[in-house]
């Protein structure tokens, strides 16, 4: 038994990241400072990962407990590189 | 906006398992990670040694894993319109994708040792090499994965949900070159 689903257009967001693929690249010759080029190639990367998570893994389709597990272990890894970021950067 | 039926139970059991062996990888790959934005946001020196990447080698490598997430979805799409030839081309294209991106990595690793650049080299190379390499084993797991479904499809095996399975990591494995991918070749 299959799950019937209404696809997104896997070409469609295929090209939308090959889009957002070179604007990061571009993003790089940008005459900006060094922290806002960062800022600006990993908003890109999020906004790729989030394309690819949602349309591609269908989770704009799945149920909570998909989510959760999908997003737990993501806040913690966050959580866990902010708490440690000022002790390891800026004390050593 | 979709709609879902219900599934069967060993599809949703398969599903639930390949998450949560997703969730582990997070924190694999989010350690390692984040110990490398740590470490470098520690050591200006790193940019220079980055430096000596390849940024069109790993571009020309974004374009391929991003291609292979669209092959391995439509190899799903196929599988549920039930059309089994359409399963084994596009299960076929992503396994000759990934293997592309094996091969370029592999070229860029040879490259880099042949520059000195091993991953004894200093800090930078021992992150370079322990995080391209931890993603690249993931890479080869999937292939191997999708290989035994494309073997099983060939024989007129079902490969059923599986596909889905398969699809789910072979995309978290694209998303973690995602973030790769400026980490290691774009970032200052």
């Amino acid at each position: 038994m299959t799950t019937e689903r209404v696809h997104p257009n896997y070409v469609a967001i295929w090209v939308w990241l090959v889009v957002l693929m070179v604007a990061g690249l571009l993003a790089t010759h940008l005459p900006l400072g060094k922290p806002a080029i960062n800022n600006l190639i990993f908003a890109i990367a999020t906004v790729k990962a989030v394309l690819v998570a949602l349309n591609y893994m269908h989770l704009k389709s799945e149920n909570w407990l998909i989510y959760a597990l999908a997003i737990v272990p993501v806040l913690l890894v966050v959580a866990m590189t902010l708490v440690l970021f000022p002790d390891i950067v800026f004390h050593h | 906006m979709a709609a879902v039926s219900e599934q069967s139970a060993p599809a949703l059991r398969g599903k639930i398992a390949i998450w949560w062996l997703i969730a582990s990888e997070v924190m694999v790959f989010g350690g390692a990670v984040g110990s490398y934005i740590m470490a470098r946001a520690a050591s200006p020196g790193w940019s220079a040694e980055a430096a000596h990447l390849s940024t069109s080698m790993a571009t020309i490598n974004t374009f391929v894993l991003l291609t292979s997430s669209m092959t391995m979805a439509m190899a799903f799409a196929a599988y549920q319109k039930d059309d089994q030839r359409g399963v084994q081309k596009f299960l076929l294209c992503t396994i000759l994708l990934g293997l592309a991106f094996l091969g370029i990595k592999a070229y860029e690793y040879i490259s880099h040792i042949t520059e000195n650049a091993a991953p004894w080299s200093g800090s930078f190379w021992s992150f370079y090499y322990l995080l391209t390499g931890l993603h690249a084993l993931h890479v080869i797991a999937g292939v191997v994965v999708n290989v035994i479904l494309l073997l099983a499809a060939g024989r007129g095996l079902r490969t059923g949900y599986r596909i889905e399975i398969a699809g789910l990591y072979w995309h978290f494995v694209d998303i973690v070159w995602i973030f790769l991918f400026p980490l290691l070749y774009l970032s200052y």
